[in-house]
């Protein structure tokens, strides 16, 4: 760590300069392992659960193929924490080192951020811990079977959404305050929601804050590295996944055409959303080659409102089915639609996902879609 | 300080991912018989399965509908709002990519064959009932996954890792000074000392098994299942006996082949069924082959083409004589009497002490011939080395 003592001083000195503002940063130099563990998991001391498992397995081969190489990771926590890869280049990790006060900065100034949990750290160690002391008290598949359930349906909470009464259109906040559980069930319920709240808000500024951060990185390293280095850097920041590049280039065309103080207020007010549908323009849509495949035709289509609606739509539902609890119904019932018919969703998950919900209404549960209602009751699953 | 901590840490991902693992092997064991009648079982190493891996029961979307995406040529996307997309495009779908989950497809669960074939020796040993060794090959010795065991059967061991450059200018030096001719000692193809293997690349082989199978028409489904089954079964107790083992394989109909360990599992049924061709490219393999023990292993399902059956018996004579065991499975899914050519290796194996016959009905069939294959091994346990076999059939046995 002592070979980037003064190059993080330096950065973080140009990027106060610049009037960036954040929270301490902790670095920590580790290995590709630790890195592939805490993306998979979210949080490095987060309850171990198999579906992690999955996605670490995935990870770790990819990075062992070369297929994806993680270089770096960074909480939003207060201190922040920051992981650099030991195996990095010196250049690589400078690059990190830039990028991640670009993050830091978002975590402390951007309005959306303001409310998220800086103390998740702390609470994912206490959320682990109650969890274990309830597989000891209430049986380990027990406690396993009521995570597989509430991690599914935890998909469906919304960090932006404040208003009490449209949150109850989403199941996971119904449950919480409706369902039969005991006092245990529903603090595991309540733990998961907390945690599954805090990731939300980062899918959902996952554009704007991975833009910022590599608009921040290109900012500071111009002025840190000598040329033949910030040509080979300035290549590398142009083939970055999709959420970096299509952020960047929208923070680039702002600055360009409004200055570096209208780039300041964007990073503070605004989340993926309101950024795509403001700055996203179809000379740039063409430039980034984002287009709307349409695989039964083969035809792809760069027109930017339907660029620009599949982006939103992706960034408002995460590219799942939308499904909302319908008000009244009868009383034990737990009635769900999903709101856009027109699309048909995969029976087959609809049993599982249904089995699951009601494994927590304990009461029958209706789904209406597919021009159907399903049903999961004591008796099973059914289609009317 | 990393390396503290690192020696501290709690592998959470290691744990987790030992999670996930045991309840897909418990999803895998439970869809066994279909991942097995695959036709195209292994491709690049790897049997690919329709099992979606194990997710969350989150609801999908069960339609092909319209994706985001973005070329990876980068820039440049084509004027006019439109475009058809070529084959060759490249393009990466953005689904997941923009904070939604697993990159926004289902992934299909793949594994490592030799995974799947472990995994496979698992539940059919569970369902036949057949004992599992637990003792590791070799009696307790240490292994090195890169270097061939060395026990009594074997002493041959590595050659020396010999400078050869070194040795022939020295060998030089000393003719010129010595004799006045500037010549080498030895001409070099004809002194093996002087051939020099990578430690690292030299195998040291046991034993030689060689699989033959018949594809003509009939190979599908439980045929498939059968025989595969019974070779996953034999592999389980070959590679406790021998942990050096070299296999080959071949595949016939009117003609024989050899083929890779991948195109076996995959081969497409077609022609008649020619099992002298298949009894005579497996004794061909044998040539110059110094291995300790040699196995034939042939499934068929007996009906040989007209005209076939002396020659095929003439060729099974003399694989006998060439191999120390020679299998001969019958495979019979519809559980018929056994007749024609199988009928005549089923008489000669009760004569024959080498030749072993399965009448490969269902997987009680291969549970018997896995117990007489084993007493084989129980004989030679018994310090009666190879009992059954009544004469000498290779030079290299003791």
């Amino acid at each position: 760590m002592e070979a980037y003592r003064t190059v993080i001083e330096r950065i973080e000195a140009l990027a106060h300069d610049r009037g960036l503002s954040f929270d301490p940063v902790i670095f920590r130099v580790t290995d590709s392992d630790e890195i592939a563990e805490v993306a998979s998991m979210g949080l490095p001391n987060r309850f171990i659960h198999w579906y992690w498992g999955g996605a670490y397995k995935e990870l770790t081969l990819h990075q062992s193929k070369d297929v994806l190489s993680i270089l770096e990771l960074v909480l939003n926590t207060n201190p922040s924490y920051a992981f650099l890869r030991g195996t990095n280049t010196y250049l690589q990790n400078v690059l990190v080192i830039a990028h991640v006060y670009g993050h830091v900065d978002f975590f402390k100034n951007n309005h959306w951020y303001r409310k998220s949990n800086k103390n998740m750290l702390n609470e994912a160690e206490l959320h682990a811990r109650n969890i274990r002391r309830y597989e000891a008290a209430h049986g380990r598949e027990r406690v396993e079977a009521l995570l597989d359930a509430v991690l599914t349906v935890a998909r469906t909470v919304n960090a932006f959404e404040r208003s009490p009464a449209e949150r109850r259109k989403l199941l996971i906040y119904h449950l919480e305050e409706k369902a039969p559980l005991q006092d245990w069930e529903r603090h595991v319920l309540q733990m998961i929601r907390e945690e599954a709240e805090y990731f939300d808000l980062i899918q959902r500024t996952h554009i704007i804050n991975e833009g910022w951060a590599t608009f921040v990185e290109a900012e500071l390293l111009r002025e840190v590295l000598d040329t033949t280095e910030w040509a080979s850097v300035s290549v590398q920041l142009c083939n970055r996944p999709a959420p970096y590049t299509i952020g960047y280039t929208l923070f680039q065309t702002l600055k360009a055409e409004r200055g570096f103080d209208t780039v300041l207020q964007t990073r503070t007010y605004y989340e993926d959303i309101a950024l795509i549908d403001e700055v996203l323009t179809e000379e740039m849509v063409k430039r980034l080659d984002i287009f709307v495949y349409d695989p039964k035709e083969k035809q792809k289509s760069y027109d930017l409102q339907a660029v620009k609606e599949m982006l939103i739509s992706q960034k408002l539902f995460k590219g799942e089915p939308y499904i909302e609890v319908e008000p009244g119904g009868h009383q034990r019932e737990l009635l769900l639609t999903h709101r856009e018919e027109e699309r048909k969703l995969d029976p087959k998950r609809v049993s599982l996902f249904l089995r699951a919900v009601h494994s927590l209404w304990r009461n029958p549960v209706r789904l209406r879609a597919n021009g159907k209602v399903y049903t999961y009751d004591r008796r099973g699953f059914s289609t009317t | 300080m990393a390396s503290n901590d690192r020696a501290m840490r709690i592998h959470r991902g290691r744990i987790a991912q030992y999670k996930h693992d045991t309840l897909l092997r418990e999803y895998l064991k439970q869809h066994l018989n279909e991942l097995i009648q695959q036709k195209e079982l292994v491709i690049d190493g790897r049997v690919k399965t329709q099992i979606a891996t194990l997710d969350l029961p989150t609801l999908k979307y069960g339609e092909e509908a319209a994706v985001l995406a973005r070329g990876s040529g980068g820039g440049g996307g084509q004027a006019g709002g439109g475009g058809q997309a070529q084959s060759g495009d490249e393009m990466q779908v953005l689904g997941g990519l923009l904070g939604g989950d697993h990159h926004g497809k289902e992934l299909r669960v793949e594994l490592d064959f030799d995974e799947f074939v472990r995994l496979a020796q698992e539940v059919l040993l569970e369902e036949i009932r057949l004992p599992v060794f637990t003792e590791a090959a070799g009696g307790g010795e240490v292994e090195a996954p890169d270097q061939p065991e060395l026990t009594d059967l074997d002493r041959i061991g590595i050659r020396p890792d010999l400078n050869l450059e070194e040795t022939m200018l020295a060998s030089l030096q000393r003719n010129l000074r010595e004799r006045g001719v500037a010549d080498f000692d030895v001409e070099l193809s004809q002194d093996g000392w002087y051939f020099v293997e990578d430690p690292l690349d030299y195998q040291n082989h046991r034993s030689v098994e060689v699989y033959v199978l018949d594809i003509s028409g009939s190979m599908r489904g439980e045929y498939l299942s059968l025989v595969r089954k019974t070779i996953f079964v034999l592999w389980y107790y070959l590679e406790r006996r021998y942990p050096t083992n070299l296999r080959r394989y071949i595949v016939f109909q009117d003609v024989a082949e050899e083929k890779t360990r991948d195109e076996f599992f995959c081969v497409e049924s077609s022609g008649g069924t020619h099992i002298s061709a298949g009894f005579e490219t497996a004794t061909s393999l044998l040539q110059g082959v110094t291995e300790h023990d040699k196995f034939l292993f042939l499934f068929t399902d007996g009906e040989t083409s007209s005209g076939d059956f002396d020659l095929a018996k003439r060729r099974f004579e003399e694989a006998l004589g060439r191999f120390d065991l020679v299998t001969y499975g019958h495979v019979n899914p519809g559980g018929r009497g056994v007749g024609g050519f199988s009928e005549f290796v089923q008489e000669a194996a009760r004569r024959v002490p080498n030749a072993l016959f399965a009448n490969l009905v269902d997987v009680e069939a291969i549970r018997k011939t896995a117990r007489e294959f084993m007493a084989v091994f129980g004989d030679e346990r018994g310090d009666a080395r190879w009992k059954r076999t009544g004469r000498s059939l290779s030079g290299s046995r003791r």
